[in-house]
């Protein structure tokens, strides 16, 4: 396994930059655990002794337990880069960490199944390809015309709109908006590998690199100009991880659903006449708003919403919380997960939404799991959900 | 690991896993924000035994129980982003790390006062206040990471301190886990003065109720000086415009400023003052006064497009280091009355290497940040005479009659310096009586009876090794 030149930065080297302010205690899985091994300070300093020159075996591996351990507590949200002071590019530093784990073979059992799975089967659950499109099946919809067709717009479901049964509406949602609005589009259907995201994720570059360079070839052949998605994973994985890891630049433009919606509503082809009368909060995904920098879009399409009632949680845009799930620290430490999406819950209670509306699958499962934990009458929906109530007025 | 087999156990039977001592943990907790030259470490055992994540005051008396029987020191660790060694231990032992404290945020509206648990981080605090309508007095530049009881423990100063004081005006009370394991509610001001800047040594906060105030929007007014000498004189007048903050930077330091953002702003000495605003009858007049307090010192008004720019940096002085290879830092209490002279040595001194960045502390104080930027890496040696030159500097050989920003390790024997001669008899007569085996955090405040430290002595040792690797 290796990282690509220019995702590679020199460990020590930022290590060392490190000026020790501990602006990057805002890290949410530090906030929980609260040695400052978790602080992303305090991995610099681990790492400065991991790689120092020199440094002994014995330190080398008594450093590591302590290291790898941190490290896959991350939740790869960027609050720390976002805030650095120096701007040390922190996100490429875990993951090649992550990648060091990963060559000691010190990668979590469930860690490595995971990877395992998605080389395999080419999704997140292990599941057989041929149940890739069973959500179209469950929703009532043939989407066999759609399919491996020629046309200016790709959808890419993503693993867990067509896998989770949680998700089962989110890509319904989107084809629903595409159909009202007479968006030329395809699916890759059963030829649609998952993103490469959470291989990604934990440091595996060249597995990654081949799910990228599949699902590239695949949309190159049906001469696609703009692909869309509702999972921000994908979106990021499109957007800015595939540049970077095959080293070269396509004419694809990458949208999220939000994105493409604002677009629709602007030139009058998506048309939001239903009013919905919960109140609604907005939970930015880390991967949309600190990876990527998409903040507008979700609330200008809310904004459209008729006499929508819409509350910005208290930590909202850049310095949104995570919601606990990024990072595959599921893998690693469910109760953390919880512990972290607690703090996001106490937000979300705050504004006192009925409706919290999100971007990103992992997030909605996450908040999901987290507003039931605490008893929490609030409605959690995809925003293509949301969308698609307010174009349609149902529920 | 030099706890004894016993003293181990004993921390071990009642923290269990909140107390950690392997390696790597040991090794992130021997630092704070300024990491001890090479050449110290030596003669500073500032790597601990063991390290303690303490959850309830019940826990802390144990663990005072233990280190009075067993006579270990504990070293108390708020957020350790100060950079004068406060937090970090001096005779090894055990640190104890208050973040895990639990959680307190209460707010009292009729006696604007919240309670809370220490180690709570000032953005987080104000966060939570702000969504209640109310805000901080005063607060530290470290706040993104300075804790409330590491900061009171460290006696600092912030923005809004010129308005609403430094962390002594900001308590309301302290509940405290004396070394002798009693915990004890203070409020009253005298014993409170005592805790403040004490960096443990008293005992261990494990909770505070901070004033606070409505939370009142700010208006921002910029101006620049040609010269130190107009810069002093245009703090003293500005001061009597009675404002929430006046922050003010060095014409180095703002040519980073236009350098990184791509800013115009004229290299003079440049500052921002903020007044709490809150109508417009108010606004206006605020304008007036800024407008005759600049006119009266000679200073010029700045292009009113960059000042909100500015201000939002005010927590982000770090960033403007963040391309040197290599940098020293310390920071100075000065009376602007006195300090002009000074000012403008220690910028002849350091000539294109010193960057200032200066906060009005009282209308006639300011703390000063200073920064020394360098443009390759330093040598170990190099770096520990100039670290001592820079202290030197600022605490020595000045007629300016400034004063460390704090105790800590570094400055530990300026106490009296700081807070008078008075008020350290009143800190020792209470030192005997609550800590006579002196477990809590040693080295700190009293000079340690080694001769080599304060730091400052240190000096012609280095001196001495430097000639002979020479």
């Amino acid at each position: 396994m290796s990282s690509p030149a220019e995702w590679h930065v020199d460990l020590l080297e930022v290590a060392q930059k490190c000026v020790y302010c501990g602006y990057c205690s805002l890290c949410p899985t530090f906030k929980e655990l609260k040695w400052e091994t978790y602080h992303p300070r305090g991995i610099l300093e681990q790492i400065r002794m991991y790689f120092s020159e020199g440094v002994k075996e014995s330190v080398q591996v008594e450093v590591s337990k302590s290291l790898f351990e941190a490290i896959f507590a991350c939740t790869m949200c960027k609050a720390c880069e976002n805030i650095c002071l120096v701007d040390l590019p922190l996100l490429k530093v875990w993951e090649q960490v992550r990648q060091e784990a990963f060559r000691k073979g010190r990668w979590n059992p469930l860690l490595l199944s995971l990877y395992n799975k998605v080389k395999s089967t080419h999704n997140i659950y292990g599941l057989p390809t041929e149940e890739r499109l069973a959500w179209a099946n469950l929703a009532g919809m043939n989407m066999s015309r759609r399919t491996k067709k020629k046309a200016p717009l790709a959808f890419f479901v993503g693993c867990q709109a067509s896998y989770s049964g949680k998700m089962g509406n989110v890509a319904p949602s989107v084809v629903k908006i595409l159909r009202k609005t007479k968006v030329n589009f395809t699916i890759l259907g059963l030829d649609e590998w998952c993103c490469g995201s959470p291989v990604f994720l934990a440091g595996g570059y060249s597995a990654g690199r081949d799910f990228a360079k599949h699902n590239l070839d695949q949309l190159k052949e049906l001469g696609v100009e703009r692909i869309v998605t509702a999972c921000s994973g994908c979106y990021r994985a499109f957007k800015i991880v595939y540049p970077r890891v095959l080293g070269e630049k396509w004419d694809i433009e990458v949208l999220h659903i939000t994105e493409l919606a604002e677009e629709l509503i602007k030139n009058g082809k998506l048309k939001l006449k239903h009013s919905i009368k919960e109140k609604i909060t907005f939970k930015d995904p880390c991967e949309l708003v600190r990876h990527c920098g998409l903040v507008e879009a979700p609330r200008e399409v809310i904004k459209q919403i008729p006499n929508v009632r819409f509350e910005e949680l208290p930590s909202n845009k850049h310095e949104a919380l995570c919601c606990g799930g990024g990072g595959l620290l599921k893998l690693n430490d469910s109760d953390l997960v919880n512990q972290v999406n607690s703090r996001l819950v106490s937000e979300i209670k705050y504004t006192e939404a009925e409706i919290v509306a999100n971007g990103c699958p992992t997030c909605k499962d996450t908040i999901l799991t987290g507003v039931k934990n605490d008893n929490l009458d609030v409605e959690v929906l995809d925003i293509s959900e949301l969308i698609v109530r307010a174009m349609e007025g149902e529920k | 690991m030099t706890l004894k087999k016993n003293t181990r156990i004993s921390f071990t039977r009642h923290l269990g896993k909140n107390f950690k001592d392997d390696y790597t943990t040991l090794q992130v907790y021997s630092r704070d924000m300024a990491d001890l030259p090479k050449l110290v470490k030596p003669f500073i055992g500032n790597v601990p035994d063991g390290v303690i994540q303490v959850r309830t005051k019940e826990d802390m008396q144990k663990i005072y129980e233990i280190a009075n029987e067993t006579k270990v020191p504990i070293t108390q660790r708020g957020g350790g982003t100060a950079g004068f060694g406060g937090s970090v231990p001096y005779k090894k032992g055990i640190v104890v790390d208050t973040k895990g404290l639990e959680y307190h945020f209460l707010v009292d509206p009729l006696e604007l006062t919240v309670t809370i648990n220490p180690s709570v981080v000032f953005s987080d605090l104000q966060r939570q206040l702000n969504l209640e309508g109310f805000s901080l007095c005063s607060y530290p530049s470290s706040f993104h990471s300075a804790t409330v009881g590491g900061w009171i423990a460290h006696g600092g100063y912030g923005v809004g301190s010129i308005q609403y004081g430094g962390a002594k005006e900001q308590i309301a009370a302290l509940e405290v886990v004396l070394p002798t394991g009693e915990i004890k509610r203070f409020t009253d001001d005298t014993e409170l003065s005592l805790f403040v800047g004490s960096h443990g040594t008293l005992g261990t906060i494990t909770e505070v109720a901070l004033k606070i105030k409505f939370d009142i929007p700010l208006k921002h007014q910029g101006c620049t000086f040609d010269s130190p000498a107009e810069l002093l004189k245009g703090l003293k007048y500005l001061a009597e415009i009675e404002p929430f903050s006046i922050w003010f930077l060095n014409p180095d330091h703002v040519a980073l400023f236009n350098e990184l953002f791509g800013y115009n702003l004229p290299l003079s000495y440049l500052a921002i003052i903020s007044k709490e605003v809150s109508f417009e009858e108010e606004e206006k007049e605020f304008n007036t006064l800024f407008n005759n307090a600049i006119r009266s010192s000679g200073g010029q008004i700045l292009d009113r497009r960059y000042i909100n720019d500015i201000w939002d940096f005010r927590f982000k002085g770090f960033t403007l280091i963040g391309d040197s290879p290599d940098y020293l830092v310390t920071e100075v209490i000065l009376p602007i009355e006195t300090s002009d002279k000074f000012v403008r040595k220690l910028v002849s001194r350091f000539r294109g290497k010193i960057h200032l960045e200066g906060e009005m502390v009282s209308p006639t104080h300011y703390a000063l940040l200073i920064y020394l930027l360098f443009e390759e890496k330093l040598s170990e040696i190099k770096k520990t005479i100039l670290t001592l030159k820079l202290y030197n500097v600022t605490t020595r050989k000045t007629k300016a009659k400034g004063i460390p920003y704090s105790t800590g390790l570094w400055f530990s024997g300026y106490y009296s310096r700081i807070y008078g001669k008075e008020q350290y008899k009143q800190y020792l007569e209470f030192k005997r009586k609550v800590d006579p085996k002196n477990i809590s955090n040693p080295g700190k405040v009293i000079s340690p009876k080694i001769r080599f430290l304060p730091i400052i002595k240190l000096k012609p040792i280095v001196k001495l090794a430097s000639k002979m690797m020479l």
